[in-house]
């Protein structure tokens, strides 16, 4: 049954899932959830928590569909899901750290990457995990999505709702955070 | 690919002269991958699909409590209009004691009752 919907235009999917339709909506998460896993893992680190807020971006994407009017591209539409869930989550975090804990935020996070077949893709993935979460978490997110989702400046600035400036100034100093981090890697 | 050329990619990526996209292109390339678990989408399935038959039942037990109220109230109406008519034809009034069923010399009887005089 799921099968027949690999061909199926996007917009009909939408159609079907609103309608209650499960096949139809798990190839929608089949065609985005690798685009959702490097936002959240990539802003979260490989861990646990990130399964969870990948789950509750699909969840909170499935209820909201009804609303979708497809002005922006559904892949956009989705970013901006996890973006949210995941600053929520980065957020609620550092409350709950600065209540219980001394700890830094580096320490917050797990590293358990899963999944990747082979040991040099573990390497590489855990080198930008590692990375990218040594970053303050404004850098992170502008980092993550020109680094892991090939989006330009502009997008980045569309997305986000940020201005141009803003963006370009996040990631020239960005860039040389991280090249201080890498050095010691 | 070495550990090394990863982290020139990572630096290079965010050069602002650099393609974004051929620079995630080639992370990717060299090994860089993200996704999540296996059975991931079953378990947002699960609990997406789960969720809506539980909420499905509260809907349908609301329901039948609405009909077994609407049931029991018109029932209740009707006794209390039969209970008013009645006391009207009994008594004349629907003064106090008549809808308590107590009598003019109530207090009297009362007192003789337990006082036994």
């Amino acid at each position: 049954m799921k099968e027949s919907y690999r061909q199926t235009d996007e917009n009909e999917l939408i159609k079907a899932s609103i309608n209650g339709d499960k096949f139809a909506f798990s190839e929608i998460m089949d065609r985005y959830r690798k685009l959702v896993a490097r936002t959240v893992k990539g802003m979260l680190g490989d861990s646990v928590f990130a399964e969870d807020i990948g789950q509750e971006v699909f969840i909170k994407l499935y209820h909201s569909l009804p609303e979708f009017r497809g002005e922006a591209k559904l892949s956009t539409y989705i970013q901006k899901i996890a973006i949210n869930l995941t600053l929520n989550e980065i957020k609620r975090r550092k409350r709950f750290f600065s209540m219980f804990s001394q700890k830094g935020n580096s320490e917050m996070y797990e590293f358990e990457v899963a999944d990747v077949d082979n040991q040099e893709k573990r390497e590489a993935t855990d080198i930008v995990n590692r990375a990218l979460m040594s970053l303050d978490p404004k850098f992170r997110i502008i980092v993550s999505m020109r680094m892991l989702q090939g989006y330009s400046t502009k997008e980045t600035a569309e997305i986000l709702n940020l201005p141009l400036g803003t963006v370009l100034s996040r990631l020239s100093r960005a860039q040389e955070q991280l090249k201080e981090i890498i050095g010691k890697l | 690919m070495k550990s090394e050329e990863v982290k020139n990619l990572i630096i290079k990526s965010l050069d602002a002269d650099s393609s974004p996209q051929e620079m995630a292109g080639k992370l990717e390339n060299a090994g860089v991958s993200y996704d999540f678990s296996r059975g991931f989408g079953d378990k947002v399935i699960e609990k997406l699909f789960s969720a809506s038959l539980s909420v499905n039942r509260e809907v349908e037990f609301v329901r039948s409590m609405s009909y077994v109220f609407n049931r029991i109230a018109l029932t209740g109406i009707a006794a209390i209009i039969i209970l008013m008519i009645s006391i009207f034809l009994m008594e004349g009034s629907f003064s106090l004691n008549s809808i308590l069923g107590l009598g003019n010399n109530y207090d009297e009887s009362i007192i003789c009752m337990l006082t036994g005089k």
